[in-house]
């Protein structure tokens, strides 16, 4: 590769980290640069309920020291969004104001907190945890809270509820079958969360959705359910999964519908970009729909496969599941997300 | 309960865009709340201006002697400007930023995209906030200050009005566009920002000083002390750092029936001052390296001929030309033997801004008194960097004339230049009644007739010399700080790096290091004895100055016959603690 | 070419003692100067009408409502009925929308804001040429034809307008339902177009109840400009079952107070803005689900983003990458329909993107309505054979004329379903070419006219005020009434703060090189990259200048030069020259009578 080379990164997480390495091993020559919007090192998403909750320290949550990146010569600009891409010119506009130049580009800029559009309304008064900052920004609240209500679920949501009951929180969590994500819950699974959820002493509540209202009330909130009951809460949480964070790509004319479309090669429609990650939508034959992967370790085999492609080796991607996920006990063999009908 | 604070700011941004200014107001808003200020401004030497301007001060709770060589805050007006500045901005720094300049920055030439990770970047749209504000863009660097007020806890109301009090005289419109300018940084950044660093004065005020608090730099300091001493001639060529003195003295001297003359050149200048001592009048001039070398002749002879004067150097970089906005310190070996012949001449080198108007003072005294010129060695630092010190008071015998008289008896047989066992010859000043005499700079006998044997030239040389060892018992004491007794190390240093050694003294001793430090104010005549008995004690002694070979190093060397460890630098910059700590870190103790 | 020299004299003359100005105005058709408009005011270039939109702007800030709707209706007859749903392509063209700058003016909120809010007892004036002794047969009642009459008129021709339903305005009328133009607001602007003396026949098909070649006999000149009313099929198996409806014939029926059919899960096929009214009208007659099926993704529908927004929030799903392969269906009714996933291709251009099916990728959703709004095309039943283009009707190049004598084609029959503007500029633009046919010349020509400005009429603060939003209807009350109409328009308070966005494009900001003294302090104040120093400048074809080359070294530049495609016309440069050697002037493409 000629010695200007330089392969950009957007996204900080485990696709772009493993892409990354695996670009740096491959090519020990050319610039690599991760950007990533985020502030904080490269770190296990997984643990940010603990940490919301008090458990652990923002240091305990990287993955690996800044130095690390210095002995492989990758530059990290942390706290820096791109705002815009133009692949005609190669070229990223920072929100600081400033171009980045690419030869290739790898888009593996995840997926933050999807929430619903009946809720819509109350918007404001519900809380996500998808990434560090969500948690920061709550964490003062929360530590001081005793009685937290969850909408939802999802993966990170059961971790939670399980957090919040050890830290001694009352928590009752109102479950949305039909839109629990990634796979909306057939009846057996439903149960097995359910018991699941209540052995740690959490209060569920079934059929109570969605939600009509949430509104701030004495220092907390009033959460109203569709038969007209209150529930009061300290804080309200909502999870419901996530969507890719694609919106800075429109205009840009890099393919997307609810993430960055991609083939099986994580190419997207512009020559040298490409995605991979959370935020890549790859069309399934097998299962006739368009499918966006979800989970760590999707996201970190997506990244290799992605650096290997970008370097001219081509890797198919894998149509089979990488993940049995275990969410806390329940065991769900899940494969990729499905788009929503 | 007030807390302690000591936190270094950088303004860096190109010529014209008010980045002194900010300093400045930042300045003397903090000195006039109590914090002690220690500030050094570095300026494009080109006169058109694109080159880059840095306004860089430390504002600390306590007394500080340096001005630091890492910066806590970083404010960029220039971004290609302070990406250079960037590498002093410590670990968990803070950077503030134009958040939205006028057009988008080619790659790599924002500094907002060298920030490391864990530096704080607050990003404020300055340009549009100027705009906003009044209409055009420059009130940027006010736009930064209110972003500063707010995220460090400064008053703004108390800003606002120092503001209003420093601008007073300026156009209305000039005002009004810097004050609002500074409000809506400050209510934009209060609104948009969450502070997310750890720095603040607020509970951190020093109780507001008894005595009356004065802010100002070297320059300044000479100026005045030259004015409570009488001065009534200035005579000088403006040069780089020194002009400011001239352009007070010419105010002040204007106002007070005194003279000042822009020469046509250096040589000249000193020539006026010395024919102004000669009358009787207390004359100074001011100038740097370059100037200085071209009044050698002039200082020669008012050594030979006995008259007094007192000449300031700001010393910069050099040789030559040099490096005129730059500091350094090597101008020492020229003041002290660069005159042709024996040609001794009185040197001073104060420590600080107070330390330049006590000198000065000093200097006039002495030079009247012992009839021979004084060179007052101050640095680019010096002269520029601000600091806040208790309002200098006049000793009472400032204005009075420190001249010696002949009594009656002398007069009947004037002898202009006797031999006396001070050294000091009765003088007469023309215009007084007898005592007639004539002045040479060629060699001359008792009366000032010019005579060539060599039993009278050993005979008034020694008497010249004399005079240094009479003035001993009425110069400053040498200064030491830190251990007391036996010590591993020593640092000797002169001139304004000696407040970084004291610094630096102090840190190693808060760790246990057994560290003393000396400074004379005097540099010539030597204190031969002070420094003896500093040597003895000291297992390592180490000389920090900012010249090339070690020039004070070499002065002391036949006094204190012994190896010393010289500490040089020139990088243009003023001696930072830090850097004293690192040479010495070799030394294993 | 020419330029003409006016002195017009404004003042007091004599006894109060007032100052008397004197402005020189200047007129050009040099294409230098075209070129220096078609660049600078991107707004009015992008209008298909060429609508002086600066101009109007302007008159709201000045609280002259009445002369903003007379200045819109120069250009585009129908202000109030565009206000309200004209495709807006001088929003996309608009300087405040560019990346750095935030979001275009809303223009066409500015517009129907004019037509709300002048003063009751404000008329239109309109100038009338004398009758000519000439007839036009117009064909067809939409804006295309409702523009060529109106201009017929002017000129003192005799017009008969025909049209087949039972009442003017076409798809304005048809096409688009109620709740986003209501009848009250068509009816008024059509009639202002009418009262001219066109005569209206309605209830007439030509080449049915009246034979083409008839009024080709009777009238001097007939133009045709019958749209496109014949809807696209979908032409898969199935499409013939009950419930199964074309959005074209959604949308007639329910504005001519038909039934339509609307069952309980409704799927929409369709991109454009038919389909978004089908779907929003469904809603209003009782479905309960409504979901719109389009082939590639949102961001190339070619609605625009605040028509989807609404379509959402009253409740209709959009989804994305699926093409109809075939409709399901028992007893003769339509109960489901299967799609096939596709996949985005580039287009030749680069630009837009076609989907592809994929292979294998067949899947089922269930519906009991399906209306397709696909795309319309012409109807073709004038009965004559004229050279056609496709499905559309041929003309000469560059021209209206078709390929018989004295029978001319204009708007959507001609360049196939385009939008109101587009259409209404054509019908205005083949009425000027039979004039010409019928006067031997043209009678109106485009000019630039300059007229000095003393001052830069706007605050830099101005820039940054936030678009203004349009008040919409809450849900609920969108649906207690269909008829309802949607979007409220601007109060005078907001129309004003709108209009203070605009950053008056029609001013020109020159320096005069001769006066420049390079102090570079324009540049220091700009706020963004629009003076520049310049080592050269481009120069097109036709004359007019393109790029600046630009230098960073002082020894090659020849001028400090304002590039007034990036000048946001803030006025700094202008307040901050020391020579006084910027000047201002209000440039803009007027229309004049010519003489012989």
């Amino acid at each position: 590769m000629p010695k200007d080379d330089h392969y950009v990164i957007i996204g900080n997480g485990p696709a772009g980290n493993c892409a990354a390495d695996t670009l740096r091993k491959e090519d020990p020559e050319a610039k690599i640069t991760i950007i990533s919007d985020e502030k904080p090192l490269y770190y296990y998403k997984h643990r940010v309920p603990l940490y919301a909750m008090g458990g652990c320290e923002p240091d305990d949550l990287a993955i690996r020291p800044y130095r690390g990146y210095g002995e492989k010569q990758i530059r990290l600009r942390l706290g820096q969004r791109v705002e815009k891409v133009v692949p005609p010119e190669k070229l990223l506009y920072l929100k600081h104001m400033e171009k980045v130049h690419y030869t290739k580009l790898i888009l593996a800029v995840g997926a933050s907190a999807r929430r619903l559009p009946n809720h819509a309304a109350f918007a404001e008064h519900l809380q996500c945890l998808a990434g560090f900052d969500d948690a920061k920004r709550v964490r003062e609240k929360l530590l001081a809270s005793s009685r937290i209500v969850i909408l939802g679920g999802d993966l990170i949501s059961m971790g939670f509820a399980r957090e919040a009951r050890k830290a001694g929180k009352e928590v009752v969590f109102i479950l949305y079958s039909s839109l629990f994500w990634p796979v909306s819950l057939k009846e057996e699974i439903r149960q097995s969360v359910t018991k699941r959820l209540t052995s740690l002493g959490v209060e569920v509540v079934s059929d109570a959705e969605p939600v009509t209202d949430v509104q701030p009330a004495e220092g907390g909130y009033t959460v109203t359910l569709p038969d007209n009951s209150e529930l009061s809460a300290d804080l309200v949480f909502s999870f419901f999964g996530s969507v890719p964070n694609i919106r800075f790509l429109v205009g840009s004319g890099i393919n997307t519908e609810k993430g960055v479309l991609v083939d099986d090669l994580m190419r997207t429609n512009h020559e040298d970009v490409y995605a991979c990650g959370d935020c890549a939508q790859i069309y399934n034959p097998e299962f006739k729909d368009y499918w966006i992967s979800v989970g760590w370790g999707n996201a970190e085999a997506q990244g290799e496969i992605t650096a290997m492609n970008l370097l001219g080796r081509e890797k198919v991607i894998d149509y089979q599941p990488k993940e049995i996920f275990e969410m806390d006990g329940v065991t769900i063999r899940t494969s990729w997300w499905k788009s929503f009908a | 309960m007030t807390s302690s604070v000591d936190i270094v700011i950088e303004i860096c941004g190109s010529a014209g865009e008010g980045t002194i200014s900010a300093g400045e107001v930042m300045t003397r808003f903090m000195s006039s709340r109590g914090f002690g200020i220690v500030s050094f401004d570095s300026f494009p030497s080109e006169i058109r201006g694109f080159g880059k301007c840095v306004a860089h001060f430390r504002v600390s709770s306590e007394k500080v002697l340096s001005p630091g060589k890492y910066t806590d805050v970083l404010i960029a007006l220039n971004d290609a400007h302070a990406i250079t500045q960037l590498s002093k901005l410590r670990k968990n720094g803070v950077l503030i930023y134009d958040s939205k300049p006028p057009v988008c920055h080619e790659e790599d030439m924002s500094i907002a995209g060298w920030a490391k990770p864990c530096m704080t970047a607050y990003g404020i749209p300055m340009l549009e906030l100027a705009n906003k504000a009044a209409g055009n863009a420059k009130g940027r660097n006010m736009v930064a200050i209110g972003a500063v007020a707010w995220l460090f806890g400064i008053d703004p109301e108390a800003m606002k009005a120092f503001i209003e009090t420093r601008f007073k005289g300026k156009k209305q419109k000039i005002i009004e566009s810097n004050i609002s300018s500074f409000l809506l940084g400050y209510e934009w950044t209060k609104n948009n920002i969450p502070k997310e660093d750890p720095y603040t004065f607020e509970g951190a005020a020093p109780p507001i000083p008894e005595g009356e608090k004065i802010i100002m730099n070297g320059n300044e300091a000479v100026a005045m002390a030259a004015m409570d001493s009488g001065i009534r001639l200035y005579a000088g060529y403006p040069i780089t750092p020194a002009t400011k003195i001239m352009e007070i003295l010419s105010k002040c001297l204007g106002e007070s029936g005194g003279v000042m003359i822009q020469t046509e050149d250096e040589i000249s200048a000193a020539g006026n001052v010395v024919g102004a001592g000669f009358s009787g009048k207390r004359a100074m001039t001011a100038t740097s390296g370059p100037g200085f070398a071209l009044m050698g002749e002039m200082i020669n002879l008012a050594v030979m001929a006995e008259v007094p004067a007192v000449i300031v150097n700001s010393q910069r970089g050099g040789p030559s030309t040099g490096l005129p906005t730059k500091m350094e310190q090597s101008d020492l070996s020229a003041a002290v033997n660069g005159g042709t012949g024996d040609s001794p001449r009185v040197v001073f080198a104060p420590r600080d801004v107070t330390d330049c108007y006590k000198m000065t003072v000093l200097a006039f005294y002495v030079a009247e008194k012992y009839q021979t010129p004084v060179v007052i060695l101050l640095d680019f630092y010096l002269s520029n960097s601000i600091r806040n010190i208790d309002k200098p008071v006049p000793p009472d015998e400032a204005m009075l004339s420190a001249n010696v008289f002949p009594d009656d008896e002398e007069l009947d047989d004037y002898q202009r230049f006797k031999i006396t066992e001070s050294g000091i010859s009765p003088r007469t000043i023309p215009g007084m009644a007898y005592g007639m005499f004539v002045d040479t700079g060629l060699e001359h006998n008792t009366y000032g007739k010019p005579v060539y044997d060599g039993e009278n030239h050993l005979a008034m040389t020694e008497k010249r010399y004399r005079k240094f060892h009479t003035m001993q018992a009425e110069l400053p004491p040498t200064v030491e700080t830190g251990t007391e007794g036996e010590v591993d190390i020593g640092i000797i240093s002169w001139g304004s790096s000696s407040g970084a050694a004291e610094e630096a003294v102090r840190q190693a001793q808060e760790k246990g290091h057994r560290i003393a430090s000396f400074h004379s104010s005097t540099i010539y005549p030597l204190p031969e004895e002070a420094l003896k008995t500093f040597s003895k004690r000291c297992k390592t002694l180490v000389v920090a100055e900012l010249n090339h070979t070690g020039q004070y190093a070499n002065l002391i060397a036949p006094v204190i016959n012994r190896e010393v460890h010289r500490n040089t630098m020139i990088t243009g910059l003023p001696m930072a603690s830090e850097d004293i700590l690192e040479y010495i870190g070799r030394f294993k103790f | 070419m020419r330029r003409e020299i006016y002195r017009s004299q404004v003042g007091h003359d004599g006894t109060s003692g007032m100052l008397r100005i004197i402005k020189e105005i200047a007129f050009s058709e040099d294409p230098r100067d075209f070129g220096y408009m078609a660049d600078n005011v991107p707004c009015q270039h992008a209008c298909p009408a060429g609508t002086n939109i600066p101009g109007y702007i302007r008159c709201i800030t000045q609280n002259r409502y009445g002369r903003s709707y007379e200045l819109n209706r120069i250009y585009n007859i129908l202000p109030a009925t565009l206000g309200r749903i004209c495709s807006r392509p001088c929003e996309a063209a608009c300087r405040h929308g560019e990346d750095d700058l935030g979001e275009s003016v809303n223009i066409c909120q500015l517009k129907r804001a004019a037509a709300d809010l002048k003063p009751a007892m404000h008329r239109i004036k309109e100038d009338l040429y004398a009758p000519s002794g000439k007839s036009v047969a117009v064909i067809g009642s939409g804006p295309a034809g409702i523009g060529a009459a109106h201009d017929l008129a002017v000129y003192g021709h005799n017009v008969t307008l025909y049209e087949n339903m039972p009442e003017a305005g076409g798809m304005l009328r048809y096409g688009i339902p109620a709740f986003r133009l209501p009848r009250d607001v068509l009816d008024l602007e059509i009639g202002n177009v009418l009262r001219l003396g066109v005569t209206l026949e309605t209830g007439v098909l030509v080449g049915h109840d009246i034979l083409l070649k008839d009024l080709q006999n009777k009238y001097d000149a007939v133009i045709t400009t019958v749209g496109c009313m014949e809807p696209n099929r979908l032409g898969v198996e199935g499409d013939e079952l009950d419930g199964v409806i074309s959005g074209l014939d959604y949308m007639v029926r329910t504005n001519l107070g038909q039934p339509v059919p609307t069952g309980k899960q409704v799927i929409v096929v369709g991109d454009g803005f038919t389909a978004m009214d089908c779907a929003r009208t469904s809603l209003r007659l009782g479905a309960e689900s409504v979901r719109i099926n389009v082939r590639a993704t949102e961001e190339y529908m070619p609605v625009d983003a605040h028509e989807v927004h609404e379509v959402k929030v009253e409740g209709a799903r959009i989804y994305s990458l699926v093409t109809t392969h075939r409709i399901h269906g028992s007893n003769g009714k339509v109960e489901g329909i299967e799609f096939l996933r596709t996949r985005l291709e580039d287009t030749p251009d680069g630009n837009g993107r076609i989907a592809v099916p994929i292979e294998n990728s067949a899947f089922i959703m269930e519906a009991d309505t399906i209306i397709s709004a696909i795309g319309q095309h012409p109807k073709m039943n004038l009965g004559q054979s004229l050279t056609m283009n496709g499905q559309r009707i041929g003309v000469r190049p560059g021209r209206f004329l078709t390929s018989e004598d004295r029978l001319y084609a204009a708007g959507d029959c001609v360049t196939g379903a385009t939008n109101v503007i587009s259409a209404l500029a054509a019908g205005r633009n083949v009425a000027h070419e039979v004039d010409e046919l019928f006067a031997g010349r043209r009678r109106k020509s485009l000019v630039v006219r300059f007229e000095p400005a003393e001052q830069t009429d706007r605050e830099r603060e101005y820039d940054f005020i936030k678009p203004v939003p349009m008040p919409t209807l809450p849900v609920e009350e969108r649906f207690e009434q269909a008829d309802n109409e949607v979007e409220n328009g601007y109060s005078d308070a907001e129309a004003k703060k709108e209009s203070l966005r605009c950053y008056l494009c029609s001013l020109k900001y020159e320096i005069d090189v001769s006066r420049c003294i390079y102090c570079s302090m324009c540049i220091d104040v700009a706020p963004r990259d629009c003076i520049k120093m310049i080592s050269s400048v481009a120069e097109r074809p036709d004359g007019s200048y393109g790029e600046y080359g630009e230098t960073g070294k002082w020894n090659e530049v020849v001028a400090i030069a304002i590039d007034n495609k990036r000048c946001i016309r803030c006025g700094q440069c202008y307040d901050v020259c020391p020579m006084n050697c910027i000047t201002i002037t209000k440039t803009e493409l007027v229309e004049v009578d010519r003489e012989e």
